[in-house]
């Protein structure tokens, strides 16, 4: 985490000295401070802020309409609300406009520190995720292929950098992922490759396209399964479970990638290619 | 089992601007769904495990984009329509999931999958689907839910 640059918000000159003491005793640094709303937003245009700290009682206006404002500019700033009312309503209302925690006055030091920790914890543990994810999806398919079908796998990790839609070749197999992080992965390949795939594993030329089709839906839950033990193997509060398979079929089916942060692979095998998408949002519930 | 969800799409429409939310029949399939339109499904693990799948016809889409963007005009299924449809299959299934915790059932929910084309054969994770259909304001909606 290290240290970060924080902006107090409070109308009591008496609570900013309280709260800088605090924050600097921790090794951040308080490179900004502001008395009433306006002020804090102006300041927040201008400057790029680590974390802010605000009150809920401002002169001008009060620290939900505040916080609001300064999220319109900067989507990604984290505010903590310190403030000495706390209820259910002003703590939904604070959840509602973006605020990350909520701490109520008097703070002590043990509180602050917990509650920085924690919301960039979260940060940290996203960025893990977001650099392994790729490789944990490709090395769980690849295990697969290698191990079930054999010969030649290779997987083109740059043939679909920013398609936001992919055709389906005429299978698809969705799985969600649930966890600290939520997401999905997707593979799709034609009937053709299904059912060769399938005639290999089993050894047996005379399969249906019903067999096929229970072979993708457990390639996919298997690939997508040992990919997330594998991410979770990286840090246990990941904690990412698969849901069952649903199975797509079709001559004219699109698939929309989404808008989270995703990946597309293809993955050339001898008896055909393989598509997989994999990918999960950043978004989470950090009251929890 | 289906009653979180159909109680979310009476609560949640009307907060978006629809008019006039009607639940038609339930009904239980057994084989395979075929559907055309825009199909959103998403994942669900917790106390109860499975999927839920929401189909609306591509014009019936279009719509309902349109209404959840205030009203702007929607030609074509672009980036922003289907964002708006993959939210609110998110919203369904959110509230879905605050029903559920409302009888003590605890579920997470994954990032929506949206697909879309003609004669989509569709198989979940069960051999029984319950199907709830809904008019919104003329729309079809239909949810498929598999879940254990």
């Amino acid at each position: 985490m290290g240290s970060l640059k924080i902006m107090i918000v409070d109308d009591s000159t008496f609570s900013v000295a309280v709260l800088k003491n605090m924050l600097e005793k921790s090794g951040h640094e308080v490179v900004a401070t502001s008395f009433n709303m306006h002020d804090a937003i102006e300041q927040a245009k201008a400057g790029t802020f680590d974390l802010i700290t605000m009150d809920m009682t401002l002169p001008d206006g009060d620290g939900i309409e505040c916080s609001k404002e300064i999220l319109k500019n900067t989507n990604d700033a984290k505010i903590i609300a310190i403030s000495s009312m706390m209820d259910e309503e002003i703590i939904k209302n604070a959840l509602d406009v973006g605020i990350k925690t909520y701490l109520q006055k008097p703070v002590n030091q043990n509180e602050l520190d917990a509650a920085i920790e924690r919301l960039f914890e979260g940060e940290e543990l996203y960025d893990i995720l977001k650099n392994n994810y790729e490789d944990a999806f490709k090395e769980s398919i690849f295990s697969f292929l290698k191990r079930e079908i054999g010969g030649e796998i290779l997987i083109d990790d740059n043939a679909l950098t920013s398609a936001a839609t992919r055709n389906s070749s005429g299978i698809s197999v969705t799985i969600g992922i649930i966890g600290r992080h939520s997401g999905r992965c997707v593979i799709d390949m034609s009937e053709d490759t299904a059912l060769n795939m399938t005639k290999k594993i089993l050894q047996d030329d005379g399969q249906s396209i019903d067999t096929a089709i229970a072979f993708i839906s457990e390639f996919t839950n298997v690939v997508a399964g040992n990919a997330c033990s594998l991410l979770n193997g990286l840090n246990r509060s990941f904690g990412l479970r698969v849901s069952p398979p649903t199975v797509f079929r079709g001559n004219d089916i699109t698939i929309s990638l989404g808008d989270f942060l995703n990946k597309s692979y293809i993955i050339k095998t001898d008896l055909g290619d393989v598509f997989m998408n994999a990918g999960f949002q950043k978004v989470m519930n950090e009251w929890k | 089992m289906i009653k979180p969800f159909t109680t979310a799409v009476t609560d949640v429409l009307p907060q978006l601007g629809f008019q006039c939310v009607t639940q038609k029949e339930i009904t239980v399939k057994s084989k395979k769904i075929i559907a055309s339109g825009v199909v959103v499904t998403l994942g669900i693990v917790g106390d109860k495990k499975g999927n839920v799948v929401y189909t609306i016809n591509k014009e019936g889409a279009k719509n309902i984009a349109s209404i959840m963007m205030m009203g702007m005009p929607v030609e074509e299924l672009d980036d922003m329509a289907k964002s708006a449809l993959s939210e609110l299959s998110n919203m369904l299934t959110a509230n879905a999931g605050i029903n559920f915790s409302n009888d003590g059932i605890t579920v997470d929910i994954s990032v929506p999958t949206l697909m879309y084309g003609d004669d989509i054969e569709l198989s979940m994770n069960k051999d029984e689907i319950i199907c709830a259909e809904f008019d919104v304001d003329g729309i079809k909606l239909e949810i498929s839910i598999a879940l254990d």
